[in-house]
């Protein structure tokens, strides 16, 4: 879903496009510079084939249009990861007219050193020199025209946020792509390898139909990169190529006594080092920056742990206190919409239609979208200060105990909002065995539409303890998370434990324009799948319930079951006519057997059903099935009462419903992410184990509790 | 000499990478080069992972990491009796019980 698409009107007609490819580290404020540049005119797609975000905008500047599409953040042009080989595979197919390269001032050496990996590739390379402010505070003083010089790359300085030397920026890359500043250089490894990159290189620029840099590409043979090598075997003389690059190899490792691919890295740092030795001062700094002040007190190892789990407490609290207004607003707004929508459609099928269909299914999503917001916005907030990070330096131990990763921290909070972002997130994980593991428990914790389930269900059967009822079920969720993550690293994804190698980048004030920013892209999956994943399950539940109609004598109400105001036991005689006969209810009936034994009658099991399509359908479903309208909230004390009053339906049915809820496949949206972000195996891996647990769990808890019940 | 062996508070010096494949390289490139020069910042609450500052940056690693970056230690930023290695670490040479280091 490759959606990015500038429209060509946008761009003045008589201007000459450059493409630029927007590349630099993370935390080296490309994102910002990259909405300096670009103000509020871009867009968010996918890179084709993969599910790794792409940002694409736009820029008139002196007659000519900028086409910026930012890169992943990465340190290097590895093919180890998935972001570096996006921005690897961009460069090299896309063949962009530049590389716009943003290097953080306050740590030049580590952001220099993808620069020169950009530089072997031959492209026009410019280098924005940002945060310079931050590198004066800093005490470093950066002679930016002798750096430029001596390693033949023109660099601009920048201040992203303030949008300092943006037009400077621009004045350079134009003069760079109209070859009105020409610095061509190569970085050097130094007396002894350079001439094995000479050579490698000639025999690589002897195929014309060979693609790649030769001299980068010679580079990557010599580092063993396993995806230059495959590559290689594509060229011309691949025999005589991969006999050369073996030799070499030999050759340098005998030589230094080292791995060639640390070899290389080595003579790349010590080229950056003689370039910044000559151009950068550093007035040392006795006073410890504020940043290390503060990670003297979050990162403390006694304090550290109860200021994160307080942090943490901290997120939740907000979200459920402050959510609960906008979602009541919410609520009545769309209470009012049903309203309106009655008294102007006639009742019958499309009424029945846009009200229970559309309005009740898609509205009842909208409901908690305020909770999902504000965790995010709480998220979000935290992970652009950079306590993210520290969160993941101080879970990890805990995690990795578990088969886990203290990055998949960040994601699996992100889970108690919803899973679809949630699954999105854990693309931060490096390793594709850690990514897997994360997304599979990731439905474990609890998501914003599973609690007005626990909600309805806890305030009508345990109304005393319903908040801790709601409690318990989230921990259940957590632990078994857990558990399920300790199951599946032993089994399935048996295998080493992979390296846990991360920045912990200074702490920032973050800006209100860049969290928000943040919440947009996360919120907008979601909004993304409520418009389309869910309106379609809605549609379809609203479709197995109304059809088809009982014969005629039966169906008088079939369109009012909203406004009968009738006592409800008399209301309960007639339902069963109704629903039994439309698809939900007979697929009900076929599969009560089945969750029988897990306490629930046809009516659950249909609410069940309809619970893959959508969690907080279930609410609306058991407001159907007990009549008393589609609309109903699990605020609402009319379906509370129904549900209390129904003898099938005792406490321990609801513990155990709860628990299949907890437990049982995510929604249609996010079994939809989980086969985007990994494939057809991993889902149907995904819904057999998480039904068969559900199963299972609901199980023994119906038939100890009834045993239990039955013995007292 | 490894990462590993080093106390919060240690100065080193790096001599090279010993792992291999795709973590050997990724150290590589966040900056674990031959001769850099960093520091043991910090250690989580359990000693694993740590914090390493190379290159006027911050980076956690685990200890099987650390394990795979040979160093030469050049000395404290801490006195003696306040260097640590993190974890629970047993106080003294009898069986007297664990007690868990501070900063």
């Amino acid at each position: 879903m490759d959606a990015v698409q500038i429209e060509e009107a946008e761009i003045e007609t008589s201007s000459k496009i450059i493409r630029i490819a927007l590349a630099g580290n993370p935390n080296s404020g490309k994102t910002t510079l990259f909405n300096a540049l670009t103000g509020s005119h871009h867009r968010v797609g996918n890179y084709p084939g993969v599910t790794v975000e792409k940002r694409e905008g736009y820029r008139n500047y002196k007659g000519y249009g900028f086409l910026i599409t930012d890169l992943p953040g990465i340190y290097s042009l590895t093919a180890y990861s998935i972001d570096e080989m996006i921005a690897r595979d961009f460069i090299l197919e896309e063949k962009p007219d530049l590389i716009l390269d943003v290097l953080d001032s306050t740590n030049l050496e580590r952001n220099l050193y993808l620069c020169l990996q950009f530089q072997e590739l031959g492209l026009p390379l410019v280098a924005a020199m940002n945060m310079t402010d931050e590198a004066k505070s800093k005490g470093i003083q950066i002679d930016t025209d002798l750096l430029s010089q001596s390693l033949g790359i023109p660099m601009v300085k920048t201040i992203g946020p303030k949008g300092v030397g943006i037009s400077d920026l621009l004045d350079t890359v134009i003069a760079v792509v109209e070859k009105r500043n020409t610095l061509k250089k190569y970085p050097s490894y130094g007396g002894e390898i350079d001439p094995l990159i000479d050579s490698l290189a000639e025999i690589l620029a002897g195929d014309p139909h060979f693609a790649p840099p030769p001299r980068w590409f010679a580079a990557k043979l010599l580092e063993k990169d396993p995806a230059a090598w495959e590559r290689a075997a594509k060229h011309r003389d691949k025999t005589e190529l991969l006999a050369k690059v073996q030799e070499k190899v030999a050759w340098i490792e005998k030589h230094f006594g080292k791995k060639a691919e640390i070899i290389l890295s080595d003579q790349r740092y010590g080229y950056i080092h003689g370039a910044v030795k000559e151009a950068v001062r550093k007035e040392p700094l006795s006073k410890h920056t504020l940043s290390e002040k503060t990670d003297k007190i979050l990162l403390n190892r006694v304090l550290g742990l109860p200021i994160f789990l307080f942090v943490l407490w901290g997120v939740f609290k907000l979200t459920f206190t402050l959510g609960e207004y906008p979602m009541l607003w919410l609520e009545s707004l769309f209470a009012g919409l049903t309203g309106v929508l009655e008294s102007l459609i006639p009742p019958g099928i499309i009424r029945s239609l846009v009200v229970d269909g559309i309005v009740g299914g898609v509205g009842g999503v909208f409901s908690f979208v305020p909770l999902i917001i504000i965790l995010f916005f709480c998220i979000s907030f935290l992970e652009d200060t950079g306590y993210i990070s520290r969160a993941a330096f101080i879970s990890d131990r805990f995690l990795h105990l578990f088969g886990l990763h203290g990055q998949s921290f960040m994601p699996m909070i992100l889970g108690f909002g919803c899973s679809v972002p949630a699954i999105m997130a854990a693309r931060t994980l490096k390793s594709k065995r850690d990514r897997l593991i994360t997304i599979f428990i990731i439905p474990f914790m609890s998501c914003g539409a599973k609690l007005p389930v626990y909600v309805l269900l806890a305030a009508a059967f345990f109304p005393r303890n319903a908040g801790n009822m709601v409690m318990l079920m989230y921990i259940i969720g957590v632990a078994l998370a857990l558990l399920a993550s300790l199951t599946i690293s032993k089994t399935v994804l048996k295998g080493k434990s992979t390296p846990f190698v991360m920045e912990l980048p200074p702490y920032r004030l973050p800006t209100l324009r860049g969290v928000l920013w943040h919440v947009w892209e996360k919120i907008w999956h979601y909004i993304k799948k409520a418009g389309t994943v869910i309106l379609l399950s809605s549609l379809l539940i609203w479709f197995i319930t109304t059809f088809p109609a009982p014969p005629p004598a039966d169906s008088v109400q079939v369109a009012e079951t909203g406004q009968i105001s009738a006592p409800l036991t008399q209301q309960r005689q007639e339902e069963p006519d109704l629903l039994s006969y439309s698809f939900a209810g007979r697929i009900g009936r076929v599969l009560e057997p089945v969750v029988r034994p897990l306490g629930f009658d046809w009516k659950i099991g249909v609410a069940t059903i309809t619970g893959f399509a959508a969690k907080e359908v279930i609410v609306s479903t058991l407001g159907v099935l007990y009549k008393v309208g589609a609309e109903e909230t699990e605020e609402s004390e009319s379906l509370r009462e129904a549900i209390r009053q129904d003898s099938n339906f005792s406490p321990l049915t609801a513990l155990s419903l709860m628990l299949f809820i907890l437990i049982m496949p995510p929604c249609f949206a996010a079994l939809a992410t989980v086969k985007a972000e990994t494939g057809w195996k991993w889902l149907g891996l995904m819904i057999g184990f998480s039904l068969a647990l559900a199963w299972i769990a609901s199980f023994i808890v119906y038939q100890t509790g009834s045993l239990i019940l039955a013995l007292l | 000499m490894t990462l590993k062996d080093l106390y919060v508070g240690d100065f080193f010096q790096v001599n090279q990478i010993t792992l291999e494949g795709e973590i050997g390289k990724r150290l590589a490139d966040m900056g674990f080069h031959e001769g850099v020069r960093g520091e043991i910042t910090r250690c989580a609450l359990l000693g694993d992972p740590i914090a390493v500052r190379i290159l006027d940056y911050d980076v956690s690693i685990r200890k099987s990491e650390a394990a795979g970056i040979e160093v030469q230690r050049l000395g404290s930023r801490l006195p003696l009796g306040r260097r640590h290695r993190g974890g629970w670490r047993r106080r003294g040479k009898g069986r007297r019980g664990y007690g868990c280091c501070t900063d």
